[in-house]
């Protein structure tokens, strides 16, 4: 019998088409094959960078973080150093590792979201529930650190706000601690789960020879087999004292190696080794940190003029590479700020190219191992 | 080779940092050119309004993951009803940053056929990223002016 | 004991204070702090309250944080397809003044200008404890009678959908009726 329908369209989103915020796909679909895909983005458009235009430079820090949620803190960074790199500032050596340490703590606490939403997505929904609970262990420690949950505004030009607390180093530890013992727990309910791997591996591929011709970068550049990373490219914080790996296909660890190429499983896989790599740089810079002032003493924050010149900087997030370009002209006001956000190529363009032949049932899963995130694609 | 190297007018803004200031009719060759020596991570392409010259200055971002070094090319545009040619025979994700900039600043791009609505949605007036479109005197007229709901 | 119309009304508000449903609509930042809210640690189940994926089964509406216009049309189409009664939690800054994004663009500044709201939380984000606070003021206020938003929506339709068109064509002067472009 002849199918009376071959071809139909679906619209997936904007509510929750996998991935942190609201975004939509329009799908063209045969059988259950994804035939074409269009990006439908604006839901969430503030214009931040026009808003920035009509702000002092002080007055952007706050508004800075807001660009994406569940990370805020890479966007406060960059700023900062785009700032700092316009003016000539050396910030103390004492506020280098403490960014690094919220830096690396913003990082497990997106990955924790991320790893738990990829394997809800494909139906392990306890993996979701304990993702967002080991969070909140960290959300507890940024408490009581920066005095907020979700939006810090600790990382300021010149270094940061104030001083971390004497008893950080117990906090963390403890929590960092916790998080070393859950990891096992995660490794038998997600990656090496049967039903997992077989929904996961060779789904959703980025292959190698592409992947840095199409812009992507971060995790997901490094599960395609490129150990390229900007913390040690171009290293930023205290990143360069710092001993770390960075962990690339094929050399997956402990965890087998399945699938050609980056697919759902290895951006998990990469993602779950990173865990591991945040929560040893966290304990070296706790130990290592030096004694100091974490703010530069500079001039009063109304009064500030920063030099004419154009400035790139750039953050290795959760999500790959955040990149602040930064144009001023001598003013109290920036004249130009454009981020570049990661989920910018993987949500559009690399999303609407690798969805080409997947399963609709597929779909999610893969935009959301991409891990895109919509407010830094339209801002 | 590194940029320097390729283009001797290349001007270095710190460490890592190169800026290469040229004409519309360049930049394709620029790029391409960039893109055979090295420079094949394309970054973004933004776009400054630069209101007293009556110029809208487009940059294209660069990197080598070879050299680690990053160009910027800029080139300028008149602000009215200029255009440039796309690129994104060259770098598929130019086509989006081309959407953007079409939609924010009203620089069109020949031969991108995706130009049109992208972010906002039945927008009226003229592009909101131009200097001269002032964002509080229109939240002021629009917005702020909405009568509430009158309740009897 | 016979119960008369006024009684039945109180028993029926009892139970549904008890089981509201929530469209699983979530819009800007305040979206982060939901899962906290859903998952052990907060858990909003011990209310009776639910995330759901279908308007149509929900009734509440939790609107979290800033809406860009693109996103009201799609809010108010959701809103329109939640089934009577129903209630609208404003959740942060943003939906009573606009917040950060006062003098944003594409932003809309109040609300309670497009769908009526029965209850605010302030704060910029406010932290999950204020959200199951709000839950049990909606509680409270429909246990009382008070939350009837959506009993203003039906009297002051004409308002309320005039002050969205004109937000929709982002002008004040042109009310007119713009084409409906549904699932995008």
């Amino acid at each position: 019998m002849k199918p009376i329908v071959k071809e139909y369209e679906l619209f997936i989103g904007p509510n929750h088409p996998g991935a942190t915020g609201n975004m939509s796909y329009h799908i063209w679909v045969e059988g259950d094959k994804v035939k074409k895909a269009e990006t439908r983005v604006g839901y969430l458009h503030r214009g931040f960078e026009k808003l920035m235009e009509k702000r002092i430079w002080m007055q952007n820090v706050p508004l800075v973080c807001r660009i994406c949620v569940p990370e805020p803190d890479v966007n406060e960074a960059a700023y900062s150093m785009a700032v700092e790199d316009l003016m000539g500032w050396e910030i103390p050596e004492r506020a280098k590792y403490i960014r690094t340490i919220i830096l690396e703590m913003a990082r497990l606490s997106a990955h924790l979201l991320t790893v738990g939403g990829i394997a809800a997505s494909l139906g392990i929904y306890t993996a979701a529930q304990w993702g967002v609970g080991d969070r909140d262990y960290l959300l507890d420690v940024f408490e009581q650190i920066t005095g907020a949950r979700v939006y810090h505004i600790y990382i300021w030009p010149g270094g940061v706000r104030w001083d971390v607390p004497k008893n950080t180093k117990e906090l963390l530890t403890k929590v960092l601690d916790y998080l070393e013992k859950r990891m096992p727990l995660y490794e038998d309910l997600i990656i090496k789960n049967k039903v997992f791997i077989r929904r996961a591996a060779d789904v959703g591929v980025i292959p190698k020879d592409k992947a840095i011709k199409w812009g992507v970068t971060g995790p997901n550049l490094r599960s395609a087999g490129y150990q390229l990373d900007f913390r040690k490219l171009e290293p930023y914080a205290a990143y360069d004292k710092i001993d770390f790996e960075v962990p690339y296909y094929p050399k997956l660890g402990e965890y087998e190696v399945l699938s050609e190429g980056s697919d759902i499983y290895t951006r998990t896989a990469i993602r779950m080794l990173e865990m591991q790599q945040s929560i040893n740089i966290i304990r070296q810079a706790l130990k290592d940190m030096p004694e100091g002032d974490v703010l530069l003493k500079h001039p009063q924050w109304f009064a500030w003029k920063v030099p004419a010149g154009y400035s790139y900087v750039r953050v290795e997030s959760s999500k790959g590479e955040f990149g602040y370009f930064v144009v001023s002209d001598g003013g109290k006001k920036p004249v130009r700020v454009h981020v570049r956000g990661p989920s910018y190529t993987h949500g559009i363009n690399v999303m609407e190219t690798i969805a080409k032949g997947l399963n609709v049932a597929d779909f999610a899963p893969t935009a959301i191992s991409l891990d895109v995130c919509p407010p830094d694609i339209e801002r | 080779m590194m940029a320097k190297e390729l283009f001797p007018e290349a001007q270095e803004l710190r460490k890592g940092r190169i800026r290469i200031e040229t004409t519309k009719d360049k930049v394709t060759e620029i790029v391409k050119k960039l893109k055979e020596n090295g420079y094949e991570h394309f970054v973004m392409l933004s776009c400054v309004d630069w209101i007293k010259d009556g110029k809208f200055e487009l940059v294209y971002h660069m990197w080598s993951y070879e050299y680690r070094e990053h160009v910027m090319i800029s080139i300028k545009v008149d602000r009215d009803g200029d255009s440039m040619v796309t690129l994104r025979d060259l770098f598929p994700q130019i086509e989006t940053y081309e959407r953007e900039i079409h939609e924010m600043f009203g620089v069109n791009f020949v031969g991108n056929p995706r130009l049109g609505e992208f972010i906002l949605e039945g927008w009226p007036h003229m592009p909101p990223m131009r200097k001269d479109f002032d964002t509080e005197k229109f939240v002021n007229e629009i917005y702020y002016k909405i009568p509430e709901v009158k309740e009897e | 004991m016979t119960l008369n119309h006024d009684d039945w009304g109180k028993v029926a508000r009892m139970m549904s204070k008890r089981s509201l449903w929530m469209v699983h609509f979530c819009t800007g930042c305040g979206a982060m702090e939901m899962p906290p809210v859903m998952t052990s640690r907060y858990d909003m189940e011990r209310f009776g309250m639910h995330a759901m994926a279908t308007p149509r089964q929900a009734d509440v509406f939790l609107v979290t944080g800033y809406l860009a216009v693109k996103t009201l049309k799609r809010v108010v189409q959701v809103y329109e397809q939640m089934r009577d009664p129903k209630y609208v939690i404003g959740f942060g800054s943003c939906t009573i003044n606009g917040g950060m994004y006062w003098d944003s663009y594409n932003t809309i500044k109040d609300l309670s200008k497009y769908i009526p709201v029965d209850v605010y939380i302030a704060g910029c984000m406010p932290r999950p404890e204020a959200i199951i606070d709000s839950f049990l003021k909606l509680m409270d206020m429909i246990d009382k009678g008070e939350a009837i938003g959506w009993k203003k929506y039906h009297k002051y339709y004409d308002q309320y959908k005039r002050n969205q068109r004109m937000a929709y064509s982002y002008r004040l002067d042109e009310v007119e009726d713009i084409k409906e472009d549904d699932a995008k």
